[in-house]
């Protein structure tokens, strides 16, 4: 599946008079990555819902490929953009994971085809005949999350797809949207997330957000290692950029597999002592 | 020294459950405790707490083979999601978080410094005269285990407790275990997130599929950290470091 460009153009929008986006504007293209941080009440979770087109800006533009968003209904674009909710729960209600996954497919007309093979991706084959309200937490979040990739969009649109994630849990929400992202045009990506360590693994670029404006737009590798832009924003540098500051190591690395590469000729103590 | 809590040969099944969801644990918790519990998903950390706490039969029904004992008169639970918790009879924080004092019939002035106590020790203060119902998920958080503290638990359960909070104030409650602990409590913490329970915790236990299959100090049961796992598969030989300080410390130079 091919991803789409979105651009966002002087996007404003406010609740009755609290205005949260101030002026939007941001390009992210076809088959980029994007990690969207900021404390709360930057407008993020604001600024997914125009993508999406379960609200519309009150001045500027939004658009998804050769789509006006404005002009779309909901349904509509669900057919190229698919929206996991931060509070999953929100979206599940068939009585089983198995048919709330396959929900999204049919609604689009198209067969269920890719429904097993994204269950056993995020690690729920084994609870697919069960309620979804039968379900851990947890896991409740893979089932939206199963539930959109399902339906195959060419622009996933994430709100903390990873909290209240277990390590495996999050590396598998990594492997299925490289999966996604591979190949010469793959899906367009925009995941609102506090989980650094999931930022690191799977987005290159990270857009800022403050007061309903965009405040930075930078490499991921770059703003990682950046413990003082970081730390106004409330987060710390993940476990891999830790590392890399700590002990120097060449090539900000930010993927796990980069900083054990680094160590692996290394030395190691038996104790601290 | 006495056990607050401790279970032999625990196994527990909920009603209308087909197979328990913990099965023979045995388990001991002793004042000064902050004891992790981990597991994967649906691997029995709740329930764990549950019983601990003795909610698990008493109020949630079900069947507990085994036996539990202890000296504990008071456990304070914290559950995962902290809008299920609230009484839904307070105009204000301070009279959600007194609310537990003043049930078990202590003196006003009593119960108002409690609750005063723990607002303070969850940072708080200023929500006091706030409503409740208006308070966002991190904020709410923060109000449920104070109402908890308030109490004077002899144990402290928690389960996800920083799932509803933001980075910095997820660390913040982390931050503060130890110091309850060491006031005479014991904490229990049930959770996902190895990176600050590791930092926090004197004990972790281990579930799979609602058995016990490890326990003991920290670095032995709780190395599935990013640093530990990053170690490990660098060849840094046990015990494995379990957050980045005690990684580079490990590194020779």
């Amino acid at each position: 599946m091919n991803g789409c460009e979105i651009r966002v153009a002087g996007a404003r929008f406010a609740y009755g008079a609290q205005e949260a986006l101030r002026g939007i504007d941001l390009t992210i293209g076809a088959g980029e990555q994007v990690a969207l941080v900021g404390p709360n009440g930057a407008g993020k979770t604001t600024l997914t819902r125009l993508l999406v087109g379960l609200r519309r800006p009150s001045a500027g533009r939004v658009t998804v490929g050769d789509w006006d968003v404005s002009r779309k209904r909901p349904d509509e674009m669900a057919r190229r953009v698919g929206y996991a909710f931060q509070h999953s729960d929100q979206q599940l209600f068939a009585r089983t994971v198995e048919s709330d996954v396959a929900f999204g497919p049919r609604c689009l007309g198209r067969s269920a085809g890719a429904v097993p093979g994204v269950l056993e991706e995020l690690g729920l084959t084994g609870v697919a005949h069960l309620h979804p309200y039968d379900v851990p937490g947890p896991m409740r979040k893979l089932v939206a999350l199963a539930g959109v990739l399902a339906m195959e969009p060419c622009v996933l649109v994430l709100d903390e797809p990873t909290a209240g994630l277990d390590r495996a849990q999050r590396l598998r929400v990594v492997a299925a949207l490289a999966r996604r992202a591979a190949g010469g045009e793959g899906v367009t990506m925009l995941a609102v997330s506090h989980d650094l360590a999931f930022v690191a693994e799977a987005a290159a670029r990270v857009v800022v957000m403050r007061d309903g404006r965009v405040a930075a737009d930078r490499p991921a590798r770059e703003l990682l290692y950046d413990r003082e832009a970081l730390a106004a924003l409330g987060l710390r540098p993940p476990a891999t950029a830790q590392i890399g500051m700590a002990l120097g190591l060449a090539g900000s690395p930010i993927h796990a597999r980069e900083v054990v590469d680094a160590l692996r000729r290394t030395e190691w103590r038996r104790t601290a002592e | 020294m006495t056990a607050l809590i401790a279970l032999e040969h625990v196994s527990f099944t909920y009603p209308g459950a087909a197979r328990p969801a913990l099965t023979d644990v045995s388990l001991e918790l002793a004042a000064g405790d902050v004891l992790v519990v981990t597991g994967e998903t649906g691997a029995g950390a709740s329930t764990l707490l549950l019983v601990l706490a003795g909610f698990a039969p008493r109020v949630v029904g079900g069947h507990l083979s085994g036996s539990r004992s202890g000296t504990a008169q008071r456990c304070g639970v914290v559950f995962a999601r902290p809008w299920t918790q609230l009484t839904g009879l307070c105009p204000t924080v301070r009279d959600e978080v007194a609310f537990g004092p003043a049930s078990l019939g202590r003196p006003r002035d009593a119960v108002l410094a409690a609750a005063g106590r723990a607002l303070e020790q969850l940072r708080i203060p200023h929500l006091a005269d706030r409503e409740p119902g208006q308070l966002s998920g991190g904020e709410l958080q923060r109000v449920v285990v104070a109402a908890a503290l308030a109490m004077g638990p002899d144990v402290l359960a928690l389960d996800d407790p920083a799932a509803e909070l933001d980075p910095e104030a997820a660390d913040a409650l982390y931050d503060l275990l130890p110091a309850i602990a060491r006031a005479g409590t014991a904490v229990v913490v049930a959770t996902p997130d190895l990176e600050r329970a590791a930092r926090v915790a004197t004990r972790g236990v281990v579930l799979d599929a609602g058995r016990l299959v490890a326990q003991g100090a920290p670095a032995e049961v709780l190395d599935a950290t990013d640093a530990a796992v990053i170690a490990r598969a660098a060849g840094c030989p046990p015990p494995l470091p379990l957050d980045v300080p005690a990684l580079v410390r490990r590194v020779a130079r």
